[in-house]
């Protein structure tokens, strides 16, 4: 009966399904770990870098994201920053790397790896 | 004493291999000495042979160059290739070529070509280059020491 249960809540972060098959199968090696976590540093020449990390509980302030029965946890710090985000996970021969789709920021380090807001 | 263990061989000598249907050779394992290395040499780091290994083709093989560019002056550039240029130098390490045009060579020698795998990214870097200043934070840019 309680309408405010039907508010529809948009996912912080979005992931691909490429990025859900990389993160099954590396918690596949890790059995202790619930997920992965995500959030930002200060760090590189932008400003801002991305740091991804083995979580193997949920924190007290994470944002919690659950797609297709992977969990990944959002660190309080980097919400705001993260909101409306993509997570994508692109392999190459040459690398593979989290790539995150921030629709949030204003520019990037050449190397994609730092980024401004 | 590193110059015996890796071989650089001239792109003639490796298309003469190649014609003869023999592979490279085989040189020995890197040596992480660093007082007195040799110059004009790029060594190849366990991780990059075996990551090599499991992506090149026939006649396939990495090759890194250098460009202007990047927050820190220059940038790493890794490609797969199959031709090699008269002014390329080959690298060999247990069956996997590296290869570095003479221009880039100035800016790599002394360095190790590595693949890194950490959990948000894995990909060829250099490390350890001797001739870079500092970098980006990525590994990808870095500067020159003058």
């Amino acid at each position: 009966r309680d309408r405010r249960l039907r508010v529809p809540v948009r996912a912080a972060l979005l992931l691909t399904s490429s990025a859900v098959q990389r993160i099954k199968n590396l918690l596949e090696h890790r059995p202790e770990c619930v997920g992965l976590k995500v959030g930002v540093r200060t760090r590189g020449c932008s400003g801002l870098s991305y740091v991804i990390e083995y979580a193997t509980e949920k924190g007290k302030f994470d944002e919690e994201v659950n797609q297709d029965g992977v969990r990944v946890f959002i660190d309080q710090k980097a919400q705001l920053t993260l909101l409306g985000t993509e997570m994508d996970f692109i392999e190459t021969k040459l690398s593979s790397e989290f790539v995150f789709n921030n629709p949030n920021i204003k520019g990037t380090c050449g190397c994609g790896e730092s980024f401004t807001l | 004493l590193l110059a015996d263990k890796i071989r650089i061989l001239a792109p003639r000598e490796l298309l003469t291999l190649r014609a003869t249907g023999g592979r490279c050779f085989t040189a020995g394992q890197e040596t992480e000495s660093k007082n007195g290395a040799p110059q004009d040499v790029v060594f190849i780091s366990e991780s990059c042979v075996k990551r090599l290994q499991q992506i090149l083709e026939k006649d396939e093989f990495l090759r890194v160059q250098v460009e202007g560019g990047g927050c820190s002056g220059f940038q790493y550039k890794f490609t797969l290739d199959k031709t090699i240029e008269a002014d390329d130098s080959v690298f060999e390490q247990d069956g996997v070529c590296l290869v570095v045009d003479s221009d880039s060579l100035e800016y790599l020698k002394g360095g190790t070509v590595d693949y890194s795998e950490e959990l948000i990214r894995s990909s060829f870097q250099v490390i350890h280059n001797p001739r870079a200043e500092h970098g980006c934070s990525c590994g990808s840019s870095f500067s020159i020491k003058l």
